[in-house]
């Protein structure tokens, strides 16, 4: 067939290497050793042994019913749209393995009216807004001093702390209540009574950024494994 | 002008075709959207009804538990949840509960409690909320307004002084803002949030059922607590109430009682508007 025309080989071997390639990548890139290639980053703390599809799984249909039901919500015949290939990673997926009954800060809490200039500051309605995935850290805030946005007017009564809070709060050292108060309140310790036995600053950014837990190493509620969040999902699913 | 050729339309039919039609659909996920016909309720109807419910829940765990169970030795605490606080939750603790519990159910119920003089700053009323709660406080009767910047219809109702121990606890709580509270006040006000202005008879259920199961959860949160309790004593756990001795009723004693006082009234709301309107 060759003969007909010269060109043919050509077509016919650059043929042949684009199915060869696109084969390559069907085959190399779903396996579980291609995950770091294709991550957008190096997972979060405590993150870094979760394949993909712990976070990502499958969105609802197939391709061709997600690309359908998208182009009729374009063109206004559907309400909402689909998610295509994966579902959106909000705050029920985190919470699947992270809700815990005692957390002072849960995300819902900040959805209440009054909390609407401080959101506007700091979204803390949504788990990402902090705990941003393929970033390497814990917190990719740059500073520690997000209490201000809601507890700028705090007042304590019977303080127990040396340096009270009314100073601290008059001298703006919003930096310093991470170095009693763990945000999500898991933590298993006592407060320090003295300033200068509080845990050093450098201490909560080395934490925020990623290193070790400076509160306690006991916690009241552990979040799930990967395992135990299959074994969750497996006895719901029916 | 050329003419397509025909070929090159059938193929546009074609794509067109398989990209609109072909292999079924994704049904819409929100049960309001695809149940939009049959909207028997207004969403204020079902809010009051559903605020009714929490007065009647949190006045007899106010009375029935936290306020029978301190005469008993039982211990109640903000930071009941804290490792080393052997106690249950107060009542604003007892509510916060429930409403992060509506908030793991697929009903888009928002639940929340605040006052002009609370215990927690965290709970002071702000804005918006403080501006009708001064109207709450005057007379009593709920207001409803639309929270333009979270699109979600909101409703506010007046949390009263219903219980001696309200009152008791707050006048003596070591931080308390006031300290005169009397029973019959209004001491802060509930604050409900939903997105539609008006739900069909299933979704009224879902909203009743997501409060309904937001007590039973927390309640059972408290018993784990107790089986968890390693230098407190444990009550009795069954049928017996804490006015008859070192006693907690079981979950399905507690939910059962809440429910032959509560349901009544809500069949009421649920049966007159939720039965079909004969067309003429």
């Amino acid at each position: 067939m060759f003969n007909k025309n010269p060109l043919r080989r050509r077509q016919y071997i650059g043929s042949l290497i684009g199915i060869g390639i696109g084969l390559l990548i069907f085959i190399i890139l779903p396996q579980k050793a291609a995950e770091d290639f294709l991550s957008l980053g190096p997972m979060n703390t405590g993150h870094e042994g979760l394949s993909c599809n712990a976070c990502h799984t499958d969105a609802k249909g197939n391709v061709m019913q997600q690309l359908q039901a998208n182009i009729a919500h374009t063109f206004g015949a559907r309400k909402k749209e689909v998610d295509f290939g994966t579902q959106n990673v909000d705050n029920n997926k985190c919470l699947e393995c992270h809700d815990r009954p005692n957390d002072r800060h849960p995300t819902h809490r900040f959805l209440e009216p009054k909390f609407k200039d401080a959101i506007a500051k700091i979204n803390a309605t949504e788990c990402e807004t902090c705990h941003r995935e393929h970033n390497d850290t814990r917190v990719v805030l740059a500073d520690a001093n997000f209490c201000v946005n809601c507890h700028y007017d705090l007042e304590v009564k019977n303080d127990p702390i040396d340096v009270p809070h009314s100073q601290l709060i008059a001298n703006e050292q919003w930096s310093t209540c991470l170095q009693c108060h763990d945000f999500h309140g898991n933590h298993v310790y006592k407060t320090a009574e003295k300033i200068k036995d509080t845990i050093p600053l450098t201490k909560i950014q080395d934490y925020l950024a990623g290193g070790s837990d400076p509160f306690a190493q006991k916690k009241k509620h552990l979040p799930l494994s990967e395992e135990e969040w299959k074994k969750v999902k497996s006895k719901y699913k029916k | 002008m050329r003419k397509p050729k025909l070929s090159k339309v059938v193929i546009a039919i074609a794509i067109t075709k398989l990209l609109t039609s072909c292999g079924g659909t994704i049904p819409e996920e929100s049960s309001s959207e695809a149940i939009s016909s049959n909207k028997a309720f207004s969403v204020e109807e079902i809010l009051e009804m559903v605020a009714a419910e929490n007065d009647i829940t949190r006045t007899l765990y106010t009375k029935g538990i936290v306020g029978a169970g301190k005469k008993q030795g039982l211990k109640f605490d903000e930071d009941w949840q804290d490792d080393e606080v052997e106690a249950g939750p107060l009542p604003a603790l007892f509510l916060r509960g429930i409403s992060s519990d509506i908030r793991k159910s697929s009903v888009p119920l928002g639940l929340y409690l605040g006052s002009d003089f609370p215990i927690n700053a965290s709970n002071k009323l702000e804005g918006k909320q403080a501006e009708l709660f001064k109207k709450i406080k005057a007379n009593q009767k709920p207001q409803f307004f639309y929270d333009e910047s979270q699109k979600l219809h909101t409703a506010m109702f007046a949390d009263m002084a219903m219980a001696a121990p309200c009152v008791n606890c707050h006048n003596d709580h070591k931080n308390t803002t006031k300290k005169d509270w009397k029973l019959g006040d209004v001491m802060g006000a509930t604050t409900w949030q939903y997105p539609s202005d008006s739900l069909s008879y299933k979704e009224a259920i879902g909203v009743l059922n997501a409060y309904r199961n937001g007590t039973k959860a927390v309640y059972n949160a408290y018993l784990a607590e107790i089986a968890n309790f390693k230098n407190s004593k444990k009550p009795n756990i069954g049928k017996l109430w804490p006015s008859k001795g070192f006693n907690l009723p079981t979950a399905e004693v507690f939910i059962d009682s809440v429910r032959k006082l509560t349901s009544y009234k809500s069949l009421e709301v649920l049966v007159k508007k939720g039965a079909p309107v004969a067309s003429n």
